[in-house]
């Protein structure tokens, strides 16, 4: 079973490992593998703990799909998932809450009440958790300090800004203290200024040694400071890893400084 | 710790589930209002049978047979006389009757009138035995043991209930069938409204379903709030009926029970016990959990 101290951030081990994983959606009859149209072919990657990963693709490219995925909202077809080196194709259908608890999703729809409060929202979160309603409170108010909200507003969801939207959407996803953040298209419906507000957001949140993995149609988004690592997916393939690629060039280095050492 | 956050979850459960139910409040009454009537009928239905039982029970027609003592016999006759009649094979059980419980159970079955009874000495009454049989001795069992029993020298009479006792059991039996049935019936109804009514609910909350399972929270969490407010629909819906149940039967029992002591000699009618009242209020909570458990059953485990 999935617990807090499995997601040890001191762990020299990536926090998300992706091996030769191939995913689709089964709609009727297609349960043939030749019937069968894959959201995701033969992905592999790894993300390090404390990284800012962007996944960047065209529409139907798989992003969502992969942090379905890491979710485990789908389970993969071929390949193994490793979530702080826990195979989550093989987690009992038990297991997963407790694996949702140590990683926070936040979503392009927000998925927000919205009629409820911005901290009504952030407690429920943790009222899952089996928090004591004090301790709730204090939480939720924490997390939405965080991200620069008022805790003490009572208005609605639906009458604060998308960019509000979005931050209560965060808080909520931090407010479990989880040791990944997942973020699907969390600027979408947003303009370019609440973009960049809620990417410096993402970043600080990753400064402070979450993981986060951001899912995005936008190139600029990888154009941040901050990002660590840009995985770009095209059709359900994995067509670029940043960090893939720097491991590459590294290792060509060093077999270069070695021949020159050698013919020297 | 984790009954603290049992505790707590609990707690959660039970105020969302209230909270639930008054974000609804229409909805709720009607539910609980029809589910109610369906409660009624089955309690009205319990109610009859309880007390015809009641009555035949008075007349004596679950006692196979009553053994009456002589005048002059004492205690310890009686007492042997028990002993032997246990011994014989087939007999349960034989339960002595002093002329003071006769006079008890006299004046129990007189109901109202029972002041008729007031200066009459106990002791007019015979010490008799009450033998109660197995149900799978033979036909004529009870006969031959009359005749055994009327053998000994202390027995003045030996009383058997008749023909007209086995048919008023057949009747009762009968009319704990068709209860049975249709409380079986009643029973699906009330599941049905309360299924629908949490549905409505499990639709109305669907977004906090996908957010709670989305943040962590177990299916047992996600579904508590809902099967709080079933049991909550099934409690108040059998406590509405057991009080309506009891303003009808209080207001009717004087003449129900004067036209029943003139007809059939019987005495006062009875409501439920407070401990019947609890199990079938508890009843109506259960049917709430079925029901609501049905309802988001299948909804969160998906």
């Amino acid at each position: 079973m999935f617990c807090a101290r499995i997601f040890d951030r001191a762990s020299s081990m990536p926090i998300l490992e992706f091996s030769n994983v191939s995913m689709s959606y089964v709609r009727g009859s297609q349960r043939s593998r030749e019937g069968r149209r894959f959201a995701l072919s033969d992905i592999s990657f790894s993300v390090e703990r404390g990284s800012f990963a962007v996944v960047i693709g065209p529409s139907g490219a798989g992003k969502s799909s992969v942090l379905k995925l890491v979710l485990a909202m789908q389970r993969p077809d071929e390949g193994t998932i490793r979530v702080a080196d826990r195979d989550i194709g093989r987690l009992r259908r038990g297991s997963i809450p407790y694996l949702r608890r140590n990683v926070g999703a936040v979503f392009q729809d927000f998925k927000l009440l919205i009629e409820a409060s911005a901290i009504e929202n952030v407690s429920l979160a943790l009222h899952a958790l089996g928090l004591p309603r004090r301790q709730v409170y204090e939480r939720a108010a924490m997390a939405l300090e965080q991200v620069d909200l008022e805790p003490t507003t009572r208005r609605p969801v639906r009458c604060l800004s998308g960019g509000e939207q979005q931050r209560v959407a965060i808080a909520r996803a931090l407010a479990g203290e989880p040791a990944m953040l997942l973020a699907d298209e969390p600027t979408g419906n947003l303009d370019p200024r609440l973009t960049q507000e809620i990417l410096d957001l993402l970043a600080n949140v990753c400064s402070r040694g979450t993981t986060v993995m951001l899912a995005t149609h936008d190139p600029l988004v990888r154009d941040h400071a901050r990002v660590d690592q840009e995985l770009r997916l095209m059709g359900g393939r994995l067509v670029y890893d940043s960090e893939a690629a720097r491991r590459k060039r590294e290792a060509s280095d060093v077999a270069a400084n070695a021949l020159v050492e050698a013919v020297a | 710790m984790i009954w603290r956050g049992t505790w707590q979850t609990t707690i959660y459960s039970m105020r969302r589930g209230l909270r639930g139910m008054s974000e609804a409040p229409l909805v709720q009454v009607l539910a609980i209002a029809t589910t109610a009537v369906c409660m009624l009928l089955l309690g009205a239905g319990l109610l009859v049978w309880v007390n015809a039982r009641g009555i035949l029970e008075s007349w004596g027609v679950d006692i196979p047979l009553t053994v009456y003592l002589v005048d002059d016999a004492r205690p310890e006759d009686a007492q042997q006389l028990a002993a032997r009649l246990s011994a014989v094979p087939g007999v349960e059980r034989v339960v002595p009757v002093t002329p003071d419980m006769a006079m008890t159970r006299l004046a129990e079955g007189l109901g109202g009138d029972s002041e008729l009874l007031d200066g009459v000495d106990p002791a007019i009454l015979p010490v008799s035995l009450e033998v109660h049989v197995r149900r799978d001795v033979a036909p004529d069992f009870d006969d031959r043991l009359a005749e055994r029993a009327a053998a000994f020298g202390v027995v003045e009479e030996v009383a058997l209930p008749g023909e007209w006792a086995d048919r008023a059991k057949t009747l009762l039996d009968t009319l704990g069938d068709v209860l049975l049935g249709a409380g079986c019936l009643v029973a699906f109804a009330c599941l049905a409204i309360i299924w629908s009514t949490i549905r409505l609910a499990v639709h109305a909350r669907r977004a906090e379903i996908q957010i709670l399972q989305l943040v962590g929270g177990t299916p047992r969490f996600v579904r508590a709030p809902f099967l709080v407010e079933g049991a909550l629909q099934g409690a108040l819906s059998a406590t509405l009926a057991i009080g309506l149940l009891y303003v009808g039967f209080d207001s009717l029992r004087p003449f129900l029970e004067r036209g029943l002591t003139i007809l059939f000699a019987a005495g006062a009618l009875r409501f439920f016990t407070p401990l019947e009242g609890a199990l079938g209020i508890g009843f109506g909570a259960l049917l709430g959990v079925l029901g609501s458990r049905v309802a988001v059953g299948r909804y969160v485990e998906s």
